[in-house]
Order: C-alpha cells, then structure tokens, then sequence
C-alpha cells in the first residue's frame, strides 16, 4: 500500500470514529448514556438522519472491530 | 429591557408579590408597557388579579398585560411539528420501530425546563414591552431554566469541537479521493465538508448564540431576581440554596421579600414558640445573607385580590 493510501485510511478512520462519538454523545440515550440539554438536541434532530444511520451501522458491526482494527494496521 | 423574576418555596405568596409588583411598577411608570406572566404550570396568577387569564396575552390596564403560560400545550404543538417533520426526515426508521423514540421525546428530562426557557425567549421577541415580570413555577424548576444557558453552551461548546473535527478529517479525505459520498436506505448523499453548509454545525452555532444572549442577559442587571419568603426555617435554607447555585452560575439576587411575617402586641400562647422560630429565622438569615437587600411584608388579615387591593398592597410593603 501507498504511504498516501495508508495515510488517508488512518485519517479516515479517525473521522469514522469521530462520527461514532458525536453520535453516541447526541442520542446516547439510546444506550443509557446521559444526554446534552434537550433543547440542543431537539434543535439538530432533523438533520441528524446520517448520524442515526452511523449508530446503527456500529452497532450492527461491533464484533467487527477486532478485525477492523488488525486491518488498519496490516497485522495478518 | 428590565426583567424580574420572583422565585420561592411554593406557597410563600410568589403570585401576589409579583402580581402586586407589576401592578405598581406599572401604574407610577405610565409611559411603559408591563407584561406579567405566570410560567407556573399551576397557574394562580388569575385569582391574584380576579380575573380569568389564559394562554393568550391579556390587557389589564393601559400598559399592563398578563397571560398565564400553557405548558402543556406548547411542549405538544412544539414536538407535533418536530415529529412531522422527523417521521419525513427519517422515513426508514419505521424498519427500525425508532419512530417510538420521538413520540416519548414529551418525557424526556428537562423537556420541561427548555419549554419554560423557550416561552421566556418568545416574551424578550416580542419587542412590545418596556418590562416582564415572571411569576415562576417551584425553585427547582426555575434554578435550573436560569442556569440552562449556560449548561447547554457547555455543550454546544464541546458538540462544535467534535463536529469542526468531523468535518477537518472530511475535508483531508475529500482532497485525496473527492467528494464522501453515503448510501442511506439506497439514496446517495453527499456529505459536505464546509462548515457554513453542514446543517448540525449551523444550529449549533445559531443555537449557542442564543443561548449566549440568555446568559449574558441572566448575569446582566437588566434580570432582576427576587426571592420570595416565609420566616421559616425551611424557606430559610431553600432561599440560601437559590443563593448559592444562581451564584455558582453568576447570576445575583436582587432582592429577597420577606412575606407573612407575624406580627401581634400580645401573641396568644399556641403560636409563641412560631414568633420565636420568626424571630431566630429573621435574625440568623440578616446575620447570614448580607448584601441583599431583604424587605419585610407582615401576614395580612386578608390577601390581596383584585387591581386595587394590589395596588395598595404595592404602596404599602413594596414601594420603597
């Protein structure tokens, strides 16, 4: 693989996870997590449908993430 | 414009002080126009004036109003549009049985809260009035919608850092391999990289602005804070308790109204030993809290009701 191909992964994955985490900080109630002020929430919840779609893509992949994480870094 | 707000223990006389009040400030400042609005979901600020209020903006007088705040309504028609237009937004989410989510959204924590904090953004809009004057539900709720400015800009604070982050790394990724692109329910969207046209990062801005002004005006002296209170030990404590947790959030009390207070040149001897806990509370709570100013009111044979009955009320414990 490319030095800029790794890179770019690395940052993708970075960005993923990023993802992961302000969707679990905004509707972590789902997962019993303490909430923002619910004035914040009610406020981006329209325009949160890519972010519902994050947490349910994670949680459909969790036992993934032992794979995922030999994958970004080439263990075999 | 001045904002006063009235807090207390329930059944301290919240209602008549601040119906008195605004009646007052009103009549000896004819050149201004009072609103008073009772954002108590028990609402009583009718029977202090003797007359029937509701949901909608009253004259009393030539410059002064009130309206009694129908929470419950406003939190419904509020998550009835939101749910429209989420249930558009997010059509799959029937496979996913998620639509429940949004319609026990009327039961989430500090739904309350932000409807009593919203209908207090809808008054300071309104731009019709000189002055509003608030008669507040219970301390706790009220405590918390003062200090929720500045919580939530906690929030939204650390919710831009994370997303500013999101977009950075897209932005890094769109300059390698173009535009992201994401297939939701077999629609193809792209994701945008631009701060100024990503929709979560916009209401996050506009609302941590308004949020900003909400505090800023809640620290400002133009927001008047008023405790109302009973020379009881009880009301004593909770009146510290405002105190202290509106300070932690920079917020000052103006001025705390000491109410129903006993007085009798020979008391009979059932209530001695309360004039002696009035006397102990008065003493101890001038000795502890000193840079407000506290103003005695004494328990009335009668209480207040109507306009006139209010108005003298006002000049004879009020007025200073």
């Amino acid at each position: 693989m490319g030095l800029r191909e790794v890179s770019t992964s690395l940052i993708e994955k970075e960005l993923e996870e990023t993802e992961n985490i302000f969707a679990l900080l905004t509707m972590g109630s789902f997962a019993g997590i303490p909430s923002p002020p619910t004035g914040i929430i009610l406020r981006i919840l329209p325009y949160m449908k890519r972010e519902v779609y994050v947490m349910i893509a994670r949680s459909k992949n969790l036992d993934d993430n032992l794979a995922e994480i030999a994958g970004i870094f080439s263990i075999e | 414009m001045d904002i006063y707000f009235f807090l207390g223990k329930g059944g301290t006389g919240k209602t008549t002080v601040s119906a008195s009040f605004s009646v007052g400030l009103s009549y000896y400042n004819k050149n201004k126009n009072f609103l008073i609005a009772s954002l108590d979901p028990a609402h009583n600020l009718g029977d202090a004036f003797n007359i029937e209020l509701s949901n909608k903006i009253k004259k009393l007088t030539e410059n002064l109003s009130a309206v009694e705040v129908d929470l419950e309504k406003m939190i419904k028609e509020y998550l009835n549009d939101l749910s429209k237009n989420l249930k558009n937004t997010y059509k799959y989410l029937t496979s996913f049985n998620l639509e429940r989510y949004f319609d026990v959204l009327r039961y989430s924590p500090g739904i309350e809260e932000n409807a009593v904090l919203e209908s207090i953004k809808k008054f300071l809009n309104m731009n019709e009035f000189d002055a509003l004057i608030f008669d507040t539900p219970p301390t706790g709720i009220t405590t918390r919608v003062l200090a929720l400015p500045k919580l939530t800009l906690m929030w939204t604070k650390r919710l831009m850092d994370i997303r500013r982050k999101i977009l950075d790394r897209r932005k890094m990724v769109e300059n390698v391999k173009g535009k992201t692109e994401a297939i939701i329910e077999d629609e193809v969207i792209t994701l945008t990289a631009d701060e100024k046209e990503d929709q979560i990062m916009i209401e996050l801005v506009s609302y941590s602005k308004e949020m900003e002004d909400l505090m800023k005006l809640f620290q400002s002296d133009l927001t008047k804070i008023n405790i109302v209170t009973m020379p009881e030990d009880l009301a004593l404590f909770e009146t510290k308790r405002i105190i202290e947790l509106l300070n932690k959030f920079k917020i000052k009390v103006n001025k705390i109204y000491l109410n129903k207070y006993l007085i009798f040149d020979n008391p009979p001897e059932v209530i001695k030993g309360k004039i002696i806990e009035q006397d102990r509370v008065i003493e101890k709570m001038r000795e502890e809290i000193k840079n407000i100013n506290i103003k005695d009111i004494p328990l009335l044979s009668q209480s207040p009701r109507g306009i006139e009955d209010l108005l003298k009320f006002y000049d004879n414990y009020i007025l200073e």
